[in-house]
């Protein structure tokens, strides 16, 4: 495949199609670099010579900052709290003894405890289904929103602007309403089902532990349909149009070029986008507390709504810390995964 | 200066400073779940009316949030000097040394009488024989039926359902899928909902949160059973609150359901049908009365530097519990409470008769564990995951342990 | 005909738009209906005896006053969020080496934990340095770390579709790497970072958690968390809380509604022209 980016073509991303323009060098808009004249790009032997403060401006040193500063951030604001549950996972740590370090230490005792609760197989099983699931149709229901968007017609980009929804209410106000929507006996959906005769009688979508889980994911995929569409849409009108236009040209179908062009493109839009699903979806919390508390009999519940109840129902926090410290660790399965995959995104 | 002079201005100053001194302001912390313009809110600006030298500051604190939130300015240091638990707290919090031991105070109190409280109240707020809360006010657990639909299945509205047996028949009469209409409506859901719903039935045969293997206990799930299995409630019953399955009654999806007092305001404005209050059914005649505790105790935290004061507040509060039902629409934790003209009256009469047997849940400082075990026990029983006897087998076990520690 | 295609797309379009948005369309109605029409069977398209409560729910629940400080903390966040994460963004688009992957996995790694389990040891810490005494900028604080993994990924990706010649070819020019980064590759990658920037405001906006924990005067409260004053200990006043839910969802709805399709779209004038 060619390379990825083309120094054509930088055109208005907007919908109406733009012819390509062969590469102009537009006059430079900046004044000649103090201590006169022009410089070549400075060479990696060059930058070893130049002074630190050279390198902040102009260097490496200039990157380093930068990320330095993210990084330092997160690991001021966010990295004790991982501390601080990882040791609580470790030590026995009752109710009122939070804020001190200072508390009996536990050993491995706490995670044999967790793993030999019987609910434990099942609620890791539902955990990993529940993400599978979630993230499947969510990127294949935004992906498919966000390309039959990009399509010319009138008020397309209006309507696709509705979809944010999702992203806006609270997640108390959706969760409601997702219950009462899946209600066995009065919800919206069994009508709806019924009267059209999609269904002999009435499903308890909520209380049928056979389908409870379900349900949950299908409102969650409601849930991140905004995220995945607009990101997509993002990364979709950011491709140069003349690229399709060529490959028109050539004789390449709809699919060929969506396979070929489309998603090697979208690649690292793509990556980020299930990257990051995978971990929202890891935290959603708000939803199973609405629509079934996990149950019934821990029929839907998954690993973060149970470390949620050990933490705070039943005030086992040791219990609650260690389902957490397996997330964290799920977690940086998925990262580590995600950060591989974007060895590939420098093609330059 | 003359000395006649001086000694009047010797005076004046001695006594001057004395004022000042016994005037020196006090701020009190209190957190409550209630809302603006409620209870607690009401009483505090009464209470400071007539304690110039009082200040309370008022904190709300959602209900889902007051222990979680307690237990994080308990351990900062920052804990308020008064805050109103749910019931089944009080040993939780009294337990693990944080409560102020209110006995010698009450014992000493002209306001408070502890003899005046019903039973279950008091006993919710004691632990290790000593008393650590004064209980706020008291809801209970009765039994609400739509008289009109009672007529037409031909029931007669004058004899509610008294023991398990006559609910049974009643449901089954009341039922008319045909309709949409479930005979009783009642919530299994997997909070502490569940056990303040089940533990009626489980202590009126004979058990109690202790002895949840027992037979009496199995006898009480196996009733929940055979409602859900027979239909007569909505399978929805193991996802939804009190709250939403008083809806289903109010909107004449279920002719019957159990719920307390806090479901008037909306069941009066709402229900378009002859609604009356039943109380609690027993097992059969002759068993043991007893219906669940709910309401708040209201405690003060040990780091308190104003005990005395906070207990003058809570002694306000409690000799303003003749009005909690008119006023606020809840029911005194007293037996004493002379109510005037109390609004919706026949249901006042059942539900102040149905707290005398009302009994608090444990008292146990780790009352969570228990009632997690006897919710699982619930789930699992009511989803056929396993038969009653061995969920409530299990949850015996999970409950042994945490009583012998 | 040529001319159908758009209108059969347009009309595919607004059926899509009416199944997603049921839900919207039943919180508007459920705030409208009585507690017990909710439970109602068939259920009711539209509410029988409508309680408008908008305004009062409005005035009661001092709503102006928590909106403002909902706005104000979802501002924060996202200047902050788009100070701190965009040059990382940035350099982390640049280069990939071993360096940038470490860095890369740490930002993704230390937002794993939902803010339920975070908000306990930041408040133990908060309480310890006197943050507290400023209850909005601590949520802004945490908020940011919530926010910023997400931010710098996204944006990252964002960077990576301009092309690496065109800063090379502003340097060539003369430009030092700020100017470079801050002329060139900024307004290029404008769109991917304004969507970015607008998905953080509106789950800022949205936050829950640090501001319940964090913030103790009613006065700084927000609208989220005013939202649970409508749950009670026993009863919950649907009608009310989707009422209020439509006063707080509605006007963001339509003002990004808007603001989506100007940025997603292309703002206009490209960058070489």
């Amino acid at each position: 495949m060619t390379s990825t980016r083309t120094s054509q073509s930088m055109t208005d991303r907007s919908v109406n199609f733009q012819p390509a323009a062969p590469a102009v060098r537009a006059p430079s808009p900046y004044p000649p670099a103090g201590g006169g004249g022009t410089r070549e790009a400075p060479s990696r032997r060059a930058l070893a010579r130049i002074p630190l403060l050279r390198t902040l401006r102009d260097g490496s040193g200039f990157d380093v900052v930068l990320v330095l500063c993210a990084v330092g951030y997160l690991l001021v604001f966010a990295a004790f709290p991982l501390a601080y549950t990882l040791v609580m996972s470790l030590q026995q740590v009752d109710m009122f003894s939070l804020a001190s370090f200072d508390r009996p230490f536990a050993g491995l005792d706490n995670y044999r405890d967790v793993f030999s609760r019987p609910e434990a197989l099942q609620i890791l099983k539902n955990t990993v289904i529940f993400v599978v699931l979630s993230i499947t149709f969510q990127l294949s229901i935004g992906f498919g929103l966000a390309l039959f968007f990009q399509q010319p017609f009138p008020g397309a980009t209006y309507i696709r602007g509705v979809f944010l929804a999702g992203w806006i209410m609270p997640a108390l106000v959706v969760g409601a309403i997702w219950k009462w929507i899946f209600a066995g006996d009065f919800g919206v959906l069994n009508y709806l089902l019924t009267s059209l005769h999609l269904t002999g009688g009435k499903i308890f979508w909520l209380s049928d532990p056979d389908v409870a889980l379900f349900a949950v994911i299908i409102a969650n995929i409601w849930l991140g349909i905004p995220f995945n569409m607009i990101l997509l849409s993002v990364g979709l009108a950011a491709i140069p149009r003349d690229l399709y236009e060529a490959a028109e040209i050539d004789g390449a179908r709809a699919f060929r070029r969506f396979r070929h062009i489309t998603l090697p493109l979208m690649r690292s839009t793509l990556g980020a986008v299930v990257a990051l699903g995978i971990i929202f979806t890891l935290q959603q919390f708000d939803l199973i507390a609405a629509l079934t508390q996990g149950g019934p009999a821990n029929a839907s519940n998954v690993a973060q709504y149970w470390s949620w109840q050990m933490s705070f129902q039943t005030y086992e926090i040791s219990a609650g810390s260690v389902v957490a410290v397996l997330m964290i660790a799920l977690v940086i399965l998925v990262a580590a995964l995600y950060v591989r995959s974007t060895e590939r995104e420098h093609a330059a | 200066m003359s000395r006649t002079l001086r000694l009047l201005l010797g005076t004046a100053a001695l006594l001057a400073s004395t004022a000042l001194a016994r005037a020196e302001p006090v701020t009190l912390e209190v957190w409550t779940h209630d809302d603006e313009g409620e209870f607690t809110y009401v009483l505090a600006k009464e209470f400071q009316t007539q304690h110039p030298d009082i200040t309370v500051n008022i904190k709300h604190v959602a209900f889902a949030d007051v222990v979680n939130d307690a237990m994080r300015a308990y351990t900062t240091g920052s804990a308020p000097d008064v805050i109103g638990i749910d019931n089944p707290e009080t040993a939780m919090f009294a337990a693990r040394g944080v409560l102020l031991d209110l006995s010698p105070y009450v014992a000493q109190s002209q306001v408070i009488k502890l003899d005046a409280f019903y039973p279950g109240p008091r006993n919710s707020a004691t632990w290790d024989g000593k008393l650590y809360g004064i209980p706020r006010a008291s809801n209970t657990l009765a039994l609400y039926y739509n008289a009109d639909m009672f007529k037409a299945a031909g029931l007669d509205p004058d004899k509610p359902p008294q023991t398990w047996d006559q609910l049974y028949q009643a449901a089954k009469k009341l039922t008319d899928p045909a309709k949409n209409v479930y005979g009783l409506a009642f919530s299994a859901i997997a909070t502490e909902e569940a056990t303040f719903q089940l533990l009626p039935f489980v202590q009126s045969a004979g058990a109690d949160y202790d002895s949840v293997g027992s037979d009496g206990a199995i006898r009480a799930l196996e009733f929940w059973q055979k409602l859900l299995d027979e239909k007569l409630a909505s399978p929805d019953t193991l996802i939804r609150g009190q709250h939403d399955s008083a809806g289903t009654f109010n909107t004449g999806s279920a002719a019957m359901v159990i719920s307390g007092p806090w479901e008037l305001p909306d069941m009066s404005k709402q229900a378009k049908f002859d609604w009356r209050v039943a109380l609690f059914p027993v097992e059969k005649e002759g068993s043991p009365r007893a219906s669940a505790l709910g309401d708040f105790n209201n405690v003060i935290f040990k780091t308190s530097k104003h005990p005395k004061e906070a207990f003058m507040l809570l002694e306000y509060i409690y000799s303003q519990n003749h009005r909690n039902w008119n006023d606020f629409g809840l029911l005194p934790p007293v037996q004493d409470a002379k109510v005037d003209s109390p609004q919706w009256p026949k249901a006042y009469a059942v539900f102040t008769e149905q707290m005398q047997y009302a009994r608090p849940r444990g008292p146990n400082p780790d009352w969570p564990k228990i009632s997690k075990a006897i919710q699982t026990a619930i789930q699992s029983a009511l989803t056929h995951q396993s038969d009653a006897k061995t969920a409530l087998q299990t949850a015996q076990a999970t409950i042994d342990r945490v009583l012998k520690k | 005909m040529r001319t159908a295609k758009p209108f059969i797309l347009l009309g595919l379009a607004l059926v899509f738009a009416a199944i997603y948005l049921f839900p919207l369309y039943w919180m508007y109605v459920t705030a409208l209906k009585s507690s017990t029409e909710i439970f109602r069977f068939p259920p009711s398209f539209w509410p029988s005896d409508p309680q408008w409560q908008f305004g009062r729910i409005f005035a009661e629940h001092a709503m102006d006053r928590y909106l403002w400080n909902s706005l104000l903390i979802a501002v924060g966040t996202t200047a902050l969020a788009t100070l701190v994460g965009t040059g990382a963004a940035y350099a982390l688009s640049r280069h990939r080496n071993a360096w940038t992957a470490v860095a890369l996995f740490l930002v993704l790694m230390l937002q794993v934990l939902p803010p339920s389990l975070m908000v306990t040891p930041i408040f133990v810490a908060f309480n310890q340095v006197g943050l507290l005494e400023t209850p909005r900028a601590a949520v802004v604080l945490a908020q940011t770390a919530k926010v910023l993994p997400l931010y710098i990924v996204l944006c990252r990706s964002t960077f990576l579709q301009v092309p690496r010649e065109l800063e090379d070819a502003a340097r060539v020019d003369g430009a030092s790497r700020i100017g470079a980064f801050l002329r060139i590759m900024i307004p290029l990658a404008r769109n991917g970072i304004l969507v970015v920037s607008v998905l953080i405001f509106l789950q800022s906006f949205g936050e829950y958690v640090y501001s319940r924990s964090l913030i103790a005067a009613e006065t700084l409260q927000t609208a989220t968390v005013g939202l649970s004053s409508f749950m009670g200990p026993n009863t919950n006043d649907w009608g009310g809380i989707m009422t209020y839910a439509a006063i707080y969802v509605t006007p963001i709805l339509v003002v990004f509604a808007l603001l989506q399709r100007r940025i997603v779209s292309g703002l206009t004038a490209g960058a070489l022209k």
